[in-house]
């Protein structure tokens, strides 16, 4: 019980904490107060216990897909919400003057409530599986000791993993330390349109279409390579055509919005 | 037939089949029980290239997590209900899936023939 308490948090853990880690990253480059990460953690928490406390009759909506619409839903407002940031980020770096990020005007206030929606939805994602992992243990009480234990240190590695992105990112001077947050938004955001593709696929709401590639012989998703690049940057061994052109939609949507935050400087 | 006609043909087959298709092409639904975290039946055969819907009943009390890598699926399945997995069409093969929460016992495939 212990080892699959420890994957299974850090799989669910990886994908927030590097989500919280790029935004930290971008408001330090902009001497960005972290006022949004302690509110989005909060009601993404509250959120979360909700979610799973209601799993069973959400699952039942909509001809029992409703867990897949939610989800959906959820990951395409994610989607938006970092496209939108994108704009904030470089509409205020295109300005050039600090004094227009400092905490009180109207650009800074908009980024943290962004923020803190955007994390707050990732964690209600993610913590709703977490918490009906664990709330499945409470009437077990001779497993659960190991079951808290694992995720405990799974919850470690995951942190400890988004500090060292974290830290990895703000190392970076110049240009680099400048496009590489924004694309790994990007990424971040191609991978939320392409699971909420398959959310879809998996309802039958979308079309299933046959594999535009199969790499699982040389990059399996099972291997921890492959689950590492799956929670990072979406990884998948075999795509369909669907989730492939939602990736690459979200990609461009943050690359578009920044292209033309910077224009209207 | 003059290609005229030929394409008058095909537009008629075509339109047919979307209005038609729903109708005829119904889709199976192949049940799955999660009984002490083990799956039952622990094979089940699909058709190849065809839909098929899996009706999963969790009689556990406790939740699941049904997964697949090879069939990219992922679904929570709260104890004590039932859940909807839509899959395929497929190539013929093996694809395993597995419970997340209990991995060391929930294991099974889908054999698509």
């Amino acid at each position: 019980m212990l080892l699959t308490s420890v994957i299974l948090i850090l799989q669910e853990i990886l994908e927030a904490a590097m989500l919280i880690s790029i935004l930290a990253v971008i408001s330090r480059q902009q001497q960005r107060q972290l006022t949004w990460l302690p509110a989005g953690l909060l009601s993404g928490g509250i959120l979360a216990l909700l979610y799973a406390a209601n799993m069973r009759s959400i699952s039942e909506w909509f001809d029992y897909v409703g867990q897949e619409v939610v989800n959906a839903a959820l990951q395409v407002s994610i989607a938006l919400a970092i496209v939108l940031l994108t704009w904030l980020v470089c509409a205020a770096r295109a300005r050039g003057s600090l004094e227009q990020n400092r905490p009180g005007t109207s650009l800074d206030r908009r980024f943290v409530h962004v923020a803190a929606l955007t994390i707050s939805l990732a964690v209600t994602r993610e913590g709703s599986e977490i918490a009906v992992y664990l709330g499945g243990f409470m009437q077990q009480p001779d497993k659960l000791q190991a079951v808290l234990t694992g995720s405990a240190i799974g919850a470690g590695i995951g942190i400890s993993f988004g500090f060292l992105i974290y830290y990895g990112l703000l190392a970076l001077r110049g240009r680099h330390g400048a496009w590489l947050p924004l694309l790994l938004l990007g990424l971040f955001c191609g991978n939320m349109l392409s699971q909420s593709a398959l959310q879809l696929t998996q309802a039958d709401l979308l079309p299933a279409g046959p594999f535009l590639w199969d790499s699982s012989a040389w990059l399996p998703e099972s291997s921890v390579i492959g689950r590492l690049l799956y929670a990072l940057v979406g990884y998948e061994s075999r795509p369909s055509a669907l989730e492939v052109c939602a990736y690459l939609l979200g990609v461009s949507a943050v690359l578009v919005s920044a292209a033309l935050a910077r224009i209207r400087r | 037939m003059p290609p005229a006609e030929r394409w008058k043909h095909r537009l008629a087959l075509l339109l047919a089949g979307f209005v038609a298709g729903p109708l005829v092409a119904a889709t199976p639904v192949i049940e799955i029980e999660i009984r002490d975290h083990l799956f039952y039946p622990p094979e089940v055969v699909v058709p190849a290239d065809t839909k098929v819907k899996l009706l999963i009943k969790n009689l556990d009390p406790t939740p699941e997590e049904f997964e697949s890598y090879e069939l990219n699926r992922e679904k929570v399945i709260s104890g004590n209900s039932q859940a909807v997995i839509f899959i395929g069409p497929l190539p013929p093969g093996e694809y395993p899936f597995f419970g997340e929460f209990y991995p060391k016992t929930a294991q099974g495939k889908v054999l698509v023939k």
